[in-house]
């Protein structure tokens, strides 16, 4: 009896969803195979101590325990690398391209064709943006050290140092500022003219109306912005194209976390360890993220939230 | 300045400073043209040249005459080309049954979806090189054919998704009375009517596919494997040191893969734009 209704509902619910999660299908699928077992793969494969793919000599902690011991030099390395590119790279990258926005937000006559040209660079390749600030950054040959000699300043060695390394990514960086330019010029789009009249009103200037109405009708767009691109700099392996050693740069200089993961995993053939080191850095990725959504405070969403 | 209608000093240097910027920002273009058009002696001057005494725009012709870079342009063009199409078809299905079919269970597919977005990609990226290796797929183009057959991306299925929910319900059920079966909803209605974001979904298609160098740079090892253009540039640009008369061959290869997405902006300027809008407005 029990059975039996249990059967009738069963069919009845099949009856009524089952176009649904036949359009779904592909996505449940696509989960599965291609995110859910590999993220299941690669905790148990964490756990594999010197797994290459096809064999393994016992389950421990072992490759935990390496990244912090033998291990430790590289990993501190390209940790640390990661995170100061990372905790320069974006607020260098939403300010720049904030006052890029400014100056393109105002209504003079062909503005529009100035945002396309600055946009331009962004729609390079990164393979090609890499390919060609290698060339110019050349210490001997490139392009921007004849510049630099014809203004009387001696050659800047860029890549070829490891204490000029980081800084060269910056202004290489720089290239692609109208990225930003096109999010925050659609933050101001969205911001309604009348709150400006309403500053004016009330007796304040240009000022006034960036600092209380901009800003803060800005946040929004700040945050979401630093949330992504947090997520991103972690992740950089962009190094990979342009950074002498095999992308690591001089001393390791350039060397990523992302790279190293890489180097382990795909090119050494140590699939253990490099999940391993793929577990800790999402741990550590997940931490920031909600670091950043508590400490969210100073978003502004508008009256009703 | 003697025009009659007065210009203010501001005007003048805001244009000032958007002039100086245009050349800065496009200088690395220029450079890249002109030493894409240098001879081979030119580039190995002791003293970087900034033009070509003649322009040689047999560089051209002589990058596709190199056999990588062929075989490299048409692995890359089946890649792409699959993806712009079986992409935005797969995430249009999936989109519509979450934006236009009622059934059980379809809040729990999203939420999964966009907690896949946050997932960094170095998490899946070894298991799914395991994966591949057990499915006989490395150095093959696989790995870039069929895990697209699945929605190609949770951020695809999310902005179809939400641009799907803003089409009038009336329409859906209308045709639902007539007896239009499911199927016949989503390609007579639903996505005909997508149209404006699926634009967005296939240029961004083509930009992420063209442009790859790392998805195949993971799976492809042996030297006859079937690398794309991206690879190939960035090969040959690994070995400068062993062949620095080539630079203007590389250079050549790096305007013909920068020409196509920049045409693509300039010409969708708008809708991509928009795309970036309704992308951050989620957050």
């Amino acid at each position: 009896m029990i059975m039996e209704k249990k059967s009738i509902q069963l069919r009845k619910f099949f009856k009524t969803n089952y176009t649904g999660w036949l359009f779904n299908l592909p996505l449940g699928i696509g989960l599965l195979v291609f995110t859910f077992i590999p993220v299941i793969c690669s905790f148990v494969y964490s756990f594999m101590w010197k797994y290459d793919g096809f064999t393994f000599d016992a389950w421990n902690f072992k490759n935990y325990i390496q990244m912090f011991t033998a291990d430790w030099d590289e990993v501190s390395r390209s940790f640390l690398n990661t995170v100061l590119y990372a905790i320069i790279s974006i607020p260098l990258g939403l300010i720049t391209s904030y006052f890029l926005a400014l100056l393109v937000n105002t209504g003079l006559k062909g503005v529009k064709a100035f945002r396309v040209l600055y946009y331009l660079p962004v729609t390079i390749p990164a393979v090609v943006g890499g390919l060609l600030w290698k060339d110019m950054f050349g210490q001997t040959y490139g392009i921007f050290n004849r510049i630099l000699g014809v203004v009387g300043i001696s050659p800047f060695p860029f890549f070829s140092n490891a204490k000029t390394s980081l800084f060269s990514v910056f202004v290489m960086n720089l290239w692609s500022v109208g990225g930003g330019m096109i999010l925050w010029l659609s933050a101001f789009k969205n911001i309604d003219k009348q709150y400006y009249e309403a500053v004016q009103i009330e007796g304040g200037g240009r000022w006034a109306g960036f600092l209380h109405i901009t800003i803060p009708m800005s946040t929004p767009m700040i945050f979401y912005n630093v949330i992504m691109s947090t997520i991103g700099s972690l992740q950089y392996n962009g190094t990979l194209t342009f950074a002498p050693n095999d992308g690591r740069g001089w001393d390791d200089s350039l060397y990523m976390y992302a790279v190293k993961i890489y180097q382990d995993a795909i090119k050494s053939g140590n699939i253990g360890y490099g999940s391993a080191l793929a577990w800790v850095f999402l741990i550590v990725i997940a931490l920031i993220t909600v670091i950043l959504f508590k400490t969210s405070k100073w978003v502004f969403y508008g009256e009703e939230a | 300045m003697s025009s009659k209608r007065r210009v203010s000093p501001l005007t003048v240097i805001l244009y000032a400073v958007m002039v100086i910027l245009t050349i800065i920002l496009l200088f690395p273009f220029f450079y890249m043209i002109s030493k894409s058009l240098m001879t081979s002696e030119e580039v190995i001057q002791p003293i970087p040249q900034f033009l070509p005494k003649k322009p040689q725009f047999v560089n051209y012709i002589s990058l596709f005459s190199t056999n990588d870079y062929l075989k490299g342009l048409l692995n890359t063009l089946l890649v792409v080309c699959w993806n712009m199409f079986f992409v935005p078809l797969s995430a249009g299905i999936i989109a519509f049954s979450f934006a236009k079919l009622e059934w059980k269970g379809r809040r729990l597919m999203f939420a999964l979806m966009l907690g896949t977005m946050m997932l960094p990609g170095a998490i899946t990226q070894v298991p799914l090189y395991s994966l591949y290796f057990e499915f006989g797929w490395i150095d093959t183009l696989w790995p870039f054919i069929i895990p697209n057959l699945f929605g190609g991306g949770a951020v695809y299925i999310f902005l179809l998704t939400q641009f799907m929910r803003g089409i009038p319900k009336e329409m859906d059920n209308a045709a639902k009375i007539d007896g239009a079966s499911a199927l016949r909803r989503f390609f007579a209605i639903t996505f005909p009517l997508s149209k404006a974001i699926l634009v967005y979904v296939i240029i961004n298609v083509f930009l992420a596919y063209w442009g790859d160098y790392f998805g195949p740079l993971m799976y492809m090892h042996r030297s006859d494997a079937p690398k794309t253009f991206a690879l190939v540039l960035f090969e040959k640009s690994l070995d400068e040191n062993a062949a620095m008369d080539m630079a203007n061959i590389r250079m050549a290869g790096g305007v013909f893969m920068s020409i196509f997405p920049a045409v693509l902006f300039a010409l969708f300027q708008k809708q991509l734009i928009d795309g970036v809008m309704v992308g951050s407005v989620k957050g």
